[in-house]
């Protein structure tokens, strides 16, 4: 089933008048199905994060349309769209984006509390998914008091409590070191077939890559190619590989 | 680019924040110029001719009011300081030594003080004409007098000296945290945590003790106790004030974390939890303030009522416009040339003799001081007299009825427990006995002696008899007093003059409403006048100081707000959360700060309204003049909410 249908989108930063343009995206068309796990990988300035911002509505497109859910996304009104990303998305980021005033556990229901939900559908959402995800030992400490892993799975925690139909991770493996790294790219594939999660990943890690079904590679504000991964990890991560040195970008 | 560019710049780009500065500062400088002008001004100095007690009383509030500023600005500087952390970081990562930053930091201070400076020292010329006729108005009763425009270069001159003094302490101070700042603090500044603070349920309900200790204290019925408790008072207060925003207020945080219901309900969780992260380092700034804005609400609350109650306290003093005593001959028809010279009409006049008696009695001890014994001289009144005096009174005596055998006493001032001791105490005459039947406290009928008694008439006409109540006597004839009311008594100085020349050594005493009443609208005038300036101070200096803090707070909160942006918060979820964020740092403090006061005034009642406002219960009014300078207070503490929230808000969305 379709969950996401871009066509045509280009974001041109820079006001009319000002000559100084600059095309982040160009014309990006593509489909997400419900349950895909898809990486975006490009090199740095090629447009991804710009992509990413504009799937989770923080940006809106110069042009295109973005349809979610049959809804045209780029219509809809600052307020709207936050209501829209509050409902429909979760973010997993680099740097966690915990507010450290708050235990982990007040950072993961944040959005149902934002939502007006009662106590008991809280309690009873955050029970569930706290012990999938392993934080459970954790929950009342502060985002200082626990490790770089602990803080992103609270964080991929978060982006889960709502149920939205797409989570969108910005490098989220940037800030971890590799054993945690691909302890947290184990969870998201976890949540991709428990959770039956559409997952969007900005990476330019090639190993957190390989963990996805499908790669879109960007070059200059354009889909450059399409990979899509097989059963064998290991021939999935040498094409990886070989795309990448063609695009240009760093290998990892 | 050399410093003074940069400095220029940087004032520029900050000017949003430098205007509360200026506002703050160019108060305090306005206030100390005006108060030094005052001190000059060749027309005050005339009104105040015969009495020197302003110039000690500006000169002091003067220098409290720059200790003050001297803290405060040091304080608030620092913050600020601090709240550019990443801008001077940033200097000292591309090279900049610490002395030069710290120049940077003191060009800015200097060059937004002068501009603060001309602009307080401007307004204060400016407004000095019409602050001088403010203070004249309000301290003389009949002032309509003009006051000429002027400029005190004396006062310009000390007042500019002693901010640049100021701003020079503040110079170090701001250099001295820049000493201590270190670089990694740039890249790590936004993730410092304050760490957890949960408070503790014993500072708590101690805190609460104390505080409740000293109220219970203040509202004692007692003059002794609360005048010997006064320090006693204030140590309780303020200790405890201080222990409940350190330990107390975290505790009622954490308990209102527990109720899950309350605390998980829309943005409360957000600025509950920023608020209680926050606690540890406005702990402090917010208990200062609490006690700050009790002092400031004290002041002008006092300053107000004693001002407003100028005119009840004169003739509940006196009872008439013009009462003299003696065993002269009256010269009443002097006294009406003086009148009819003056065309003025006199609307009541009374003459009475004065009778009084020594009659055997117990000694009467109060709080083990001999009181009354046998011997005392007594002023006596015969029912009829003395419901006629009562009738053309101006005060609060009315008209009473003594049965035989009974009688009224009426004292001056009222000791604690007068009335448990005095009632039912009974003079003994030869052939009778009466007994104290009531009290009533006024200092209108004595015409001379502390105790008046009031009998019945029938018993005063026995007694007067019988000699033991015999005529008053003064320079060997039978003493009268004479009473009178006339209009306009209040504002009529050139006719007050007349009867006191005239009155002057030909009669044995005399007291009039218009001395009287222009003595005390002086003081109390004056008193109103100074407490409206500190007021003036405090609040400013304090609402800025809660601004910088809250500043610093949105520089450093800034990333949590674009965070919950992204997860989806509204922009009227961010208004709610701005509010309940910034509301209770500022609205708690000054709750506490006037719910002090009005214990603090239930103490001024005791000690000085209590005698000086003839109502039942003269706290209610005291409470309702009062209460107009609290609401004057929030209002302006309002205003300061409303621009910290907006420049909150406009930092956070950026």
């Amino acid at each position: 089933m379709e969950l996401l249908r871009i066509e045509n989108i280009s974001k041109i930063y820079g006001t009319k008048r000002n000559s100084n343009k600059y095309t982040a995206l160009r014309n990006i068309s593509f489909e997400v199905k419900q349950g895909e796990f898809i990486g975006v990988m490009g090199a740095s300035g090629s447009g991804k994060t710009t992509l990413l911002n504009i799937l989770g509505s923080l940006d809106k497109p110069t042009s295109g349309r973005f349809i979610m859910n049959g809804n045209d996304i780029s219509t809809l009104d600052k307020n709207q769209l936050a209501k829209h990303r509050m409902g429909h998305i979760g973010f997993i980021f680099q740097d966690y984006n915990l507010l450290e005033t708050m235990t982990l556990k007040e950072n993961i229901i944040l959005p149902l509390t934002l939502m007006g939900r009662d106590l008991k559908t809280i309690e009873a959402k955050l029970s569930n998914l706290a012990s999938d995800l392993g934080i459970v030992p954790v929950l009342d400490k502060y985002p200082y008091e626990v490790s770089g892993g602990e803080q992103q799975r609270a964080a991929a925690c978060r982006a889960l409590i709502n149920n939205p139909k797409l989570i969108l991770a910005d490098e989220p493996t940037g800030n971890l070191d590799s054993k945690s790294g691909k302890d947290l790219l184990n969870l998201l594939s976890f949540i991709n077939t428990e959770y039956k999660a559409t997952i969007l990943m900005v990476t330019h890690d090639v190993f957190a890559a390989s963990y996805c079904q499908k790669i879109l590679f960007i070059r200059d504000g354009e889909i450059y190619n399409e990979l899509y991964g097989g059963t064998d990890k290991k021939q999935f991560f040498d094409s990886i590989i070989d795309v990448m040195s063609m695009l240009g970008g760093e290998r990892k | 680019m050399n410093l003074i560019t940069l400095a220029f710049r940087n004032i520029r780009l900050n000017r949003k924040k430098y205007v509360m500065y200026l506002f703050s500062m160019g108060f305090s400088a306005f206030t100390v110029y005006t108060f030094l002008a005052l001190m000059q001004n060749e027309y005050v100095n005339m009104a105040f001719q015969y009495d020197q007690r302003y110039r000690s009383l500006l000169t002091a509030f003067g220098i409290i009011i720059l200790v003050f500023v001297l803290f405060f600005l040091v304080s608030s500087n620092n913050s600020f300081i601090k709240a550019r952390k990443k801008e001077i970081s940033t200097y000292a990562l591309f090279g900049m030594t610490n002395t030069r930053i710290g120049k940077l930091l003191f060009l800015e201070t200097i060059m937004v003080g002068t501009a603060t400076l001309a602009v307080g020292i401007g307004a204060g010329i400016f407004f000095s004409k019409l602050m001088a006729m403010f203070l004249l108005d309000m301290t003389l009763s009949d002032f309509v007098g003009e006051v000429s425009f002027s400029i005190a270069p004396t006062a310009i001159y000390i007042t500019a000296l002693l901010f640049f003094i100021i701003f020079c302490i503040m110079g170090m101070s701001g250099l001295w945290v820049v000493y201590k700042f270190e670089l990694v603090d740039l890249f790590k500044a936004d993730k410092v945590s304050e760490g957890r603070y949960k408070g503790s349920t014993a500072v708590l309900i101690l805190s609460l003790v104390l505080i409740i200790a000293g109220y219970v204290l203040a509202c004692s019925k007692n003059t002794f106790v609360v005048v010997m408790g006064a320090i006693p008072i204030l140590i309780l207060v303020i200790t405890g004030t201080y222990l409940f925003f350190w330990g107390g207020m975290p505790k009622v945080l954490s308990l209102v974390k527990r109720n899950k219901a309350v605390y998980y309900r829309g943005v409360n969780l957000i600025s509950a939890s920023a608020v209680s992260h926050r606690m540890k380092t406005t702990a402090s700034v917010m208990a200062t303030i609490a006690v700050l804005s009790a002092v400031a609400v004290t002041a002008i609350a006092t300053g107000f009522t004693l001002y407003s109650n100028a005119e009840k306290n004169t003739y509940s003093n006196i009872g008439y416009d013009l009462v003299y005593y003696g065993g002269e001959s009256s010269p009443q028809d002097q006294i009406r040339e003086i009148f009819t010279k003056n065309k003025k009409t006199i609307d009541k006049e009374l003459t009475v003799g004065l009778y009084q008696a020594q009659p055997d009695l117990d000694s009467i001890k109060i709080n083990g001081m001999e009181f009354l014994s046998s011997g005392d001289s007594f002023r006596i009144y015969s029912e009829s007299e003395y419901n006629e005096l009562a009738s053309v009174s101006k005060t609060n005596l009315e008209k009473v009825q003594i049965e035989p055998g009974e009688s009224l006493y009426i004292y001056p001032y009222s000791p604690d427990s007068l009335e448990e001791v005095m009632l039912g105490q009974s003079m003994e005459f030869k052939n009778s006995k009466i007994q104290i039947s009531s009290l009533l406290r006024s200092s209108v009928p004595g015409f001379g002696l502390d105790s008046t008694l009031v009998l019945d008439d029938k018993e005063f006409e026995t007694l007067l008899q019988s000699g033991e109540v015999f005529p008053a006597q003064s320079e060997g004839k039978e003493m009268t007093a004479t009473v009178m009311n006339y209009g306009g008594a209040l504002s009529s100085g050139q006719l007050n003059q007349d009867l006191e020349a005239l009155l002057e050594g030909k009669i044995h005493r005399y007291r009039t409403a218009y001395t009287l009443y222009n003595e005390s609208m002086e003081s109390f005038g004056l008193i109103c006048f100074i407490g409206f300036f500190m007021s003036g101070v405090f609040i400013l200096m304090t609402a800025s100081l809660l601004y910088f803090k809250q500043i610093m707070a949105a520089e450093e909160e800034r990333h949590q707000y674009r965070m919950l942006k992204r997860i989806g918060m509204t922009d009227e979820m961010e208004r709610q959360v701005i509010r309940k964020r910034l509301l209770p740092i500022f609205f708690i403090p000054l709750t506490i700060g006037i719910l002090h006061s009005v214990f603090a005034m239930k103490t001024a009642d005791t000690v000085v309204f209590s005698n000086m406002i003839p109502v039942e219960n003269s706290y209610l009014s005291v409470l309702g003049f009062s209460g107009v300078m609290y609401l004057a207070y929030a209002v302006v503490y309002f205003v300061f909410y409303f621009v910290t929230k907006s420049q909150y808000q406009r930092i956070v969305r950026n």
